[in-house]
């Protein structure tokens, strides 16, 4: 359609569009979630899809990944999202966690990160 | 007793931020150490300003916070004009100096609140800000045995040794451990060599349950960088064997160094103490991290 006379180019209006874009209320539920690939201990090889803000590991049956390892604690460890990224929190375990073989309280979670506690073995493996 | 060590700034000389650092990070140095109920703080580098907004989003009143620096280079202070605690007025902070009655950091921490530098003058900050004096023999502060090592860098720097109830921790950073060798030569041209740490400086890290160490070069680079106060990481790796230290965190990661370097930087620093025989567990320090020791 032809331009009115006066009236502006609306493709310079532009910024108003990328900062929708970059703010879109619930793009965190379609994009690709961050997983916990268990490649070692009780049931592995599987996949622990992370979707929730705090996720308990542990080998009660109440927490949000259950693993039945005599060698962890009932609540393990804690999983907490902040914005995108997903942070790892020793419960006061009995055995500790281990991230990339260093005994560590708590941890950032980066790709190809390798988690241990007891004898369960995860990859964390990053989110899109 | 519990003690707790988080990383919140491991970079040297510039912060880094980007894709390519985010997993070893980009702030600038700075190390919290949590003894017990007090506060000690390693360096003020660019990390120090988000340990600032942690400490205030504890809505913790009365604050005392013990502040050691290695040095005044940009890298270890510019955190501190960002420091939240130091704007309220029911914290404290104790500034240590060492030597007797030099206040070197104290002033250059106002200096580079000067309004050519920044918009807040020092004066305003509400905390509580007073020097203190730590000599070379060991001090208790809060029940904790701090001891300073002066190190070889460009303008002084100072290591710093914290004990309490037999478990210790060396903050070692911005050392240029290769240039104090007794073996200097023989281990530039031979890098196999283990080389050999002075003595005195060995005794200081001696049997540390965490050394915090300096590892900014490989040794390839080393020669290029020489006088500029920094150590080769395998030199770190040899510092750690020779004291029998339990961990050892290479600190300090070059500007230019992206994670996966740093992360071959720590593969070879890990096989080169197996080589000599020690279990020295080495790792690259990281943002974020925490250990409880």
């Amino acid at each position: 359609m032809p331009k009115s006379p006066g009236e502006k180019d609306r493709t310079l209006d532009a910024p108003t569009v990328i900062g929708a874009a970059r703010v879109q209320p619930g793009a965190r539920q379609t994009a690709k979630p961050s997983v916990l690939q268990q490649i070692g201990g009780p049931g592995a090889p599987r996949d622990h899809r992370l979707d929730l803000d705090e996720m308990i590991v542990g080998r009660s049956v109440q927490v949000h990944i259950s693993i039945d390892s005599g060698l962890i604690s009932r609540r393990h460890i804690m999983l907490r999202r902040s914005g995108p990224e997903y942070a790892c929190e020793d419960l006061d375990s009995s055995n500790g966690m281990y991230l990339n073989g260093v005994k560590v309280h708590s941890a950032t979670l980066r790709e190809g990160d390798t988690l241990q506690i007891g004898d369960v073995v995860f990859v964390f493996r990053e989110g899109r | 007793m519990s003690i707790f060590v988080r990383f919140w700034g491991t970079r040297g000389s510039i912060p880094t931020p980007g894709h390519k650092t985010r997993t070893f990070g980009g702030n600038t140095s700075c190390v919290e150490l949590r003894i017990d109920e007090s506060l000690f703080i390693c360096d003020g580098g660019t990390g120090l300003r988000e340990l600032g907004v942690e400490l205030g989003s504890k809505n913790q009143q009365g604050l005392e916070v013990h502040m050691f620096f290695s040095h005044t280079h940009w890298d270890h202070i510019q955190g501190f004009p960002f420091f939240l605690p130091a704007y309220a007025k029911q914290n404290s902070l104790i500034v240590y100096d060492v030597g007797k009655d030099d206040d070197r950091v104290h002033r250059l921490l106002k200096g580079q609140m000067q309004t050519d530098y920044f918009p807040v003058n020092f004066s305003e900050l509400g905390a509580k800000i007073r020097s203190a004096f730590l000599q070379f023999e060991p001090q208790l502060i809060d029940g904790v045995r701090v001891a300073a090592f002066e190190q070889a860098h460009p303008g002084r720097s100072f290591a710093y040794s914290f004990e309490k109830n037999g478990t210790k921790i060396v903050y070692a950073t911005d050392n240029e451990l290769d240039a104090t060798l007794l073996n200097r030569d023989e281990s530039l041209r031979d890098r196999r060599l283990l080389r050999q740490i002075p003595e005195a400086f060995v005794r200081f890290v001696a049997g540390a349950d965490l050394l915090i160490a300096d590892g900014q070069y490989t040794d390839e680079e080393y020669p290029g960088k020489v006088g500029w106060g920094h150590a080769r990481a395998k030199t770190a790796v040899d510092l750690a064997v020779q004291a029998k230290v339990k961990q050892c965190a290479i600190f300090h990661h070059d500007p230019m160094h992206a994670d996966e370097l740093v992360d071959h930087m720590i593969q070879d620093c890990r096989e080169r103490a197996a080589e000599f025989g020690s279990d020295v567990l080495i790792f690259g320090a990281r943002e974020g991290l925490t250990l409880k020791l």
